[in-house]
């Protein structure tokens, strides 16, 4: 792989977010209504609105409005929110660990629990652990998060006899404790349909290895089975689960915009859903941009690891 | 059909399925109540026998109101799919057989919209065209399209140097002939399969939209609507998110199901 | 000029002969009596689910904004439990005898948060800020008539008005006409979204928009011994079920607002003490009058006819509210009527229906924004028991940006959502009087402006109480609004927790009277 492929790929993204940032752009000022009226809402007279978009900057030109935010954002000022009276960067700073926090738990539960479980399916073959793990991938993967979300609030937060609160955060850095107690349903919510989604293709590709030639010349060697697997079937059945895995990061980011606004997480994605009611543009522009610029990476990231781990793809 | 009924991932789709058919198509006749009339006295309880799955908030007959919600729920899926795939496929059949600079184009564009992870991307749709079934149906549809045009057209481009293609091309068959009688019918199969596939993923969207409030709107008995509006009320009475919940689930997995053991019959050599 | 008179206990309003007899020292009028002398110390926590999104006084509108500002910034007059104006800043006010002229003696010896004394001039600023049509504030509404204020010396502030107003000392009471000083609105207004430096029972401390706000005990303020708490802290909790839960297992002292879904439960809960306050704030059925059918009284109440407000009360309020009866004026204010009881009639309706020339019924679309929930379920119940009545509603729900872009003061037929008003005057010339400031219902009527403007301008109580019952049985008699039912304003704290209470009108919460029992 080349540095000018790379090049090329990054010159790629930066386009797209280009595009992006003027789509969003126009996409808000295509609706009706703006945030000053949403933030008077049914009490707003003309007299007040107008004032209101005197104190926010929405009086001016469109383009203009544009071409300032452009040129504050290159220099990394995102301006301040319409609704929240903080800079944007705070705003959306905070949130974004906030649901890189969610995010992460999510995919490491979905590591550990996926990958065996594909594995073992693979390993028994048609038996009954097959069965169930195929069953239990086939039902995660037809749950949409708020399906999942309501019915393990049901379980496991009634207020009869809550196992796990119903929803908010407590960050990790305060009290871990508490943090793992809330992130628990919401990283369940988010992980269920990636371990079907990873389970499944682990255990297609471990079969596919499983079968071929090397594993077999190993086995006829007399190497043990454990180390046959541990040596050779795993890794070489990872590779395919890694590049899923980053391609599933796009899913994520789907996600948590559900899985945060349920379990009231302050993260991006419920931050996206606040600013869209309120039609807050340049919290709007950032969330957009930051979820685009992370699923990007992770495309290449995926491209990557693939061509790094096999040999016969190579990129010009 | 016979193929796809005999593996077990086949049967339990088409069953499923048939259940999700049958109520779409006459679930409003066999409501045993008005979905919407209200019975005041009867709000948020259990199964019974004059309520066989419950009631919600208002007192409304939680079965009836499921039946009548399957065709909305259903047809949301189907519309929403054949019109992102059938849109998707012109426009990757239109690359395909171009080729050349217009498909490079194309597909530098599509990959731009691929950009964006796919739920927010027919979030900020929906949000730009207000909300509604209508919209959500045009937004998971815009959403879908650029993807089913990658994948028609390299249906396109694999079959396009089979001997056949290139028979007709000796012939001095005109190319519109070529497109329509060979290059299509054969490109066809893995374009069904993966719309198939697609309905699920369009049915789970359209429910989250409509819980989001931005699909389908009271008081409308669409499915992700219902759990929506009942969500204040789940811990009082938790059959008024549960029911509609695992309809959709019920359905989205018998989609799933069907379009696995339909790949595997286009496709014998990927069944496991 | 009649002299309004005040003595620490007594206040005399609008030329009242009756003195409000106050129980406590302080003005606030608090329900329950509590238990005890109060203790001092303490820090209460109050927990709400709608974000304080801005600090900024003068346009702050949010359900656990007011409450913040009410404890950092002081008014000239504050409303009362009793809903009436109690000085503030302003220990006695008088009026001149056609009412067109306010003076206002404001306190002595008062300090903002940063030490800075509280003079004349601060009040002058304020509302000229107000008033200055560049600075968005919500307050300018009500003090449209003011034509200039003067500080006529250090301690006094005279306002001179360009046409009469009786109710002036409730404007000044207004949630967003709270005194700021001079000096921070020579600065950027954004400051003030926030910062804050105000005269109230506790100063800002921390503000942290997507967590907490923290206040602390202002050691200076006026009223001696006041306020019991060291502190207050506003902590928002993003979801109901979140909140619900921490304040159930004490983690919280007060529940600022609790949802009807949720208050049997809560107030069945061991150590809690859910409160109901039955207040002003409304829905009602937009019909604009200037296009058919709404153009013909009898179709208006005909759909009147057929509303089962009982049903609705139950269904939607979970039965904590009250019936209404097509007048947006709440029971609560001064001067307001007994409203006749309206039975629900689907025949009658079906029958006045017939008469105004629809003998098949109506087939019409009603319009519900999805924000506020109770719009949409307010259409939903509201189609049902229409139905016998002969009306055919389709309902259509839309998210509420598009709702306040395109159906808003625009649309036929919509559900409005009103808060509680202070005073008739205001109620009316919100929505109802020609020249109101939202004019949804195009409804004109020249005898009840002339009612409505003629009560704002007189002095005399008995002559006010006859003027606004006319205006009030005109609005009856020609039905402008279809108003189903009254909410309830649902709060609940910890026992423990003594003397928190909420006014009607939901914008005054007098916590400089809370204190904590802790055993």
């Amino acid at each position: 792989m080349s540095l000018a492929y790379l090049l090329r790929r990054l010159g790629g993204i930066l386009i797209v977010l280009a595009i992006v940032t003027l789509a969003v752009f126009a996409v808000t000022m295509v609706l009706p209504g703006n945030a000053a009226l949403m933030i008077l809402g049914e009490y707003a007279t003309p007299e007040s609105l107008a004032a209101m978009e005197r104190q926010l900057g929405l009086d001016r030109p469109v383009p203009l409005q544009y071409l300032d935010w452009v040129s504050g954002a290159l220099h990394g000022d995102f301006g301040m929110s319409l609704r929240l009276s903080l800079p944007v960067s705070q705003v959306v700073g905070e949130a974004f660990w906030n649901s890189a926090a969610l995010a992460g738990t999510a995919l490491a539960g979905v590591i550990i629990v996926a990958i065996p479980l594909g594995a073992v399916a693979a390993l028994r073959r048609g038996t009954l652990w097959d069965l169930l793990i195929g069953l239990f991938s086939y039902i995660g993967t037809a749950m949409p998060e708020f399906v999942t979300a309501t019915l393990l609030l049901i379980v496991f937060a009634a207020p009869s006899a809550p196992v796990f609160p119903a929803g908010g955060f407590v960050s990790p850095v305060e009290d871990i404790g508490g943090f793992l107690s809330h992130v628990v349903l919401p990283a369940t919510t988010l992980g269920l349909i990636l371990v079907a989604h990873i389970s499944r293709q682990v255990r297609s590709e471990m079969s596919e290895v499983l079968s071929s030639d090397y594993i077999r010349a190993a086995r006829l060697k007399g190497l043990r089975p454990g180390r046959v697997i541990r040596r050779h079937a795993l890794p070489n059945s990872l590779a395919p689960a890694i590049a899923v895995i980053s391609l599933d990061v796009g899913y994520l980011l789907g996600g948590i915009i559900v899985v945060e606004e349920i379990f009231a997480w302050p993260g991006l994605g419920r931050l996206l859903i606040y600013a869209l009611q309120n039609r807050d543009l340049p919290v709007i522009q950032a969330v957009t941009l930051l979820m685009a610029v992370v699923y990007a990476l992770s495309n290449l990231v995926a491209d990557l690891v693939i061509a790094a781990l096999d040999p016969r793809v190579r990129y010009a | 059909m016979r193929e796809i009924l005999r593996s077990p991932t086949g049967l339990a789709g088409s069953l499923l399925l048939a259940l999700v058919v049958v109520a779409a198509l006459f679930g409003p006749w066999l409501a045993p109540y008005d979905p919407q009339a209200f019975h005041a006295t009867a709000r948020l309880q259990g199964p019974s026998w004059e309520f066989l799955l419950g009631t919600d908030q208002y007192g409304r007959d939680l079965l009836s109101r499921l039946l009548n919600g399957a065709p909305a729920t259903v047809s949301f899926g189907l519309g929403a799919t054949m019109l992102g795939v059938g849109v998707g496929a012109i426009i990757g059949v239109v690359a395909g057989v171009a080729g050349g600079t217009a498909d490079a184009v194309i597909m530098r564009i599509l990959d731009g919209v691929l950009a964006m992870p796919e739920l927010l991307f027919t979030l900020l749709i929906v949000t730009l065209f207000g909300g509604g079934t209508g919209q959500a149906i045009l937004a998971v549809a815009i959403t879908f399209a650029p993807g089913m045009a990658r994948i028609a057209r390299s249906a396109v481009l694999s079959v396009r140097t089979r001997e056949y293609v290139l028979a007709a091309v000796a012939r001095g068959e005109s190319r519109a002939w070529i497109v329509g009688r060979e290059v299509l019918p054969n490109a066809l199969g893995p374009i069904i399969v993966e719309a198939t596939i697609r309905v699920s993923f369009a049915i789970m969207i359209g429910a989250t939209l409509g819980f989001l409030g931005l699909g389908a709107q009271p008081p409308s008995t669409e499915w992700g609507l219902m759990v929506a509006e009942a969500r204040q009320f789940m811990f009082r009475n938790a059959w008024t998110v549960a029911v509609p919940g695992v309809a959709i689930a019920i359905t989205a997995m018998g989609f799933n199901l069907f379009g696995d053991a339909l790949r595997d019959a286009f496709d014998p050599r990927r069944s496991r | 000029m009649t002299h309004f008179t005040l003595t620490r206990r007594h206040v005399l309003l609008g030329g009242l002969a009756a003195a409000a007899l106050l129980p406590h020292a302080g003005f606030a009028q608090t329900g329950t009596t509590a238990a005890g002398t109060p203790k001092s110390g303490g820090t209460l926590r109050i927990s709400h689910s709608t974000r304080i999104a801005t600090l900024n006084v003068l346009n702050l509108s949010g359900p656990a904004e007011y409450p913040v500002a009410d404890m950092i910034y002081s008014g000239l007059t504050r409303i009362g439990l009793d809903n009436k104006p109690h000085p503030d800043l302003a220990t006695s006010w008088e009026a001149s005898d056609d009412a067109s002229e306010f003076t206002f003696h404001l306190r002595d010896n008062v300090t903002f948060h940063d030490g800075q004394p509280f003079t004349a001039d601060d009040v002058v600023a304020t509302f000229k800020a107000i008033l200055n049509p560049d600075v968005p504030a919500a307050a300018r509404s009500v003090l449209d008539m003011v034509d200039a204020i003067e500080a006529v010396n250090l301690l006094t502030v005279r306002f001179k008005l360009k046409t009469p107003f009786a109710d002036l000392p409730f404007s000044t009471a207004h949630a967003n006409a709270r005194i700021l000083s001079k000096a921070a609105l020579e600065k950027p207004l954004t400051e003030l979204d926030t910062k804050a430096n105000g005269t109230g029972p506790f100063k800002l401390e921390t503000y942290d928009s997507a967590r907490m706000v923290r206040l602390v005990k202002n050691e200076t303020y006026y009223q001696e011994g006041k306020p019991y708490l060291d502190a207050v802290e506003m902590l928002l909790f993003p979801d109901l079920t979140a909140e619900t839960a921490n304040f159930l297992s004490g983690q919280t002292d007060i529940m600022l607002t609790v949802q009807q879904a949720d208050f049997q439960r809560i107030a069945g809960a061991a150590g809690v003490e859910a409160k109901r306050v039955p207040a002003g704030r409304y829905v009602c059925v937009v019909m604009r009058q200037d296009q058919k059918p709404w153009d013909d009284v009898r179709v208006r109440k005909a759909l009147s006819m057929a509303v089962d407000r009982g049903l609705l009360v139950d269904v939607i309020l979970e039965g904590l509210g009250r019936p209404a009866y097509d007048s947006i004026v709440a029971p609560e204010l001064e001067f307001a009527t007994d409203k006749p009881e309206i039975a629900y009639d689907p025949e009658g309706a079906k029958k006045l229906l017939a008469e105004a020339g629809y003998p098949d019924g109506l087939k019409l679309t009603l319009v519900a924004s999805d924000r506020p929930a109770i719009r949409a379920q307010t259409a939903i119940a509201l189609k049902q028991t229409a139905a016998a009545g002969g009306f055919d509603l389709t309902i259509q729900t839309m998210p509420h940006d598009t709702y306040l872009a395109n159906v808003w003061q625009k649309g036929a037929f919509y559900i409005g959502y009103w808060g509680m008003q202070p005073t008739i005057d205001a109620t009316y010339n919100l929505l109802l009087t020609s020249d109101a400031s939202y004019e949804d219902t195009a409804w004109k009527n020249k005898e009840f402006d002339a009612l409505v403007a003629k009560g704002r301008a007189t002095v005399d109580p008995a002559e006010r109480a006859r003027i606004y019952a006319e205006a009030q049985a005109l609005e009856l008699e020609d039905r402008p609004y279809i108003v189903p039912f009254f909410e309830d304003v649902l709060t609940a704290n910890r026992d423990g927790t003594e003397n928190w209470s909420v006014a009607p009108i939901s914008r005054y919460f007098y916590v400089e009277d809370v204190w904590l029992d802790r055993a």
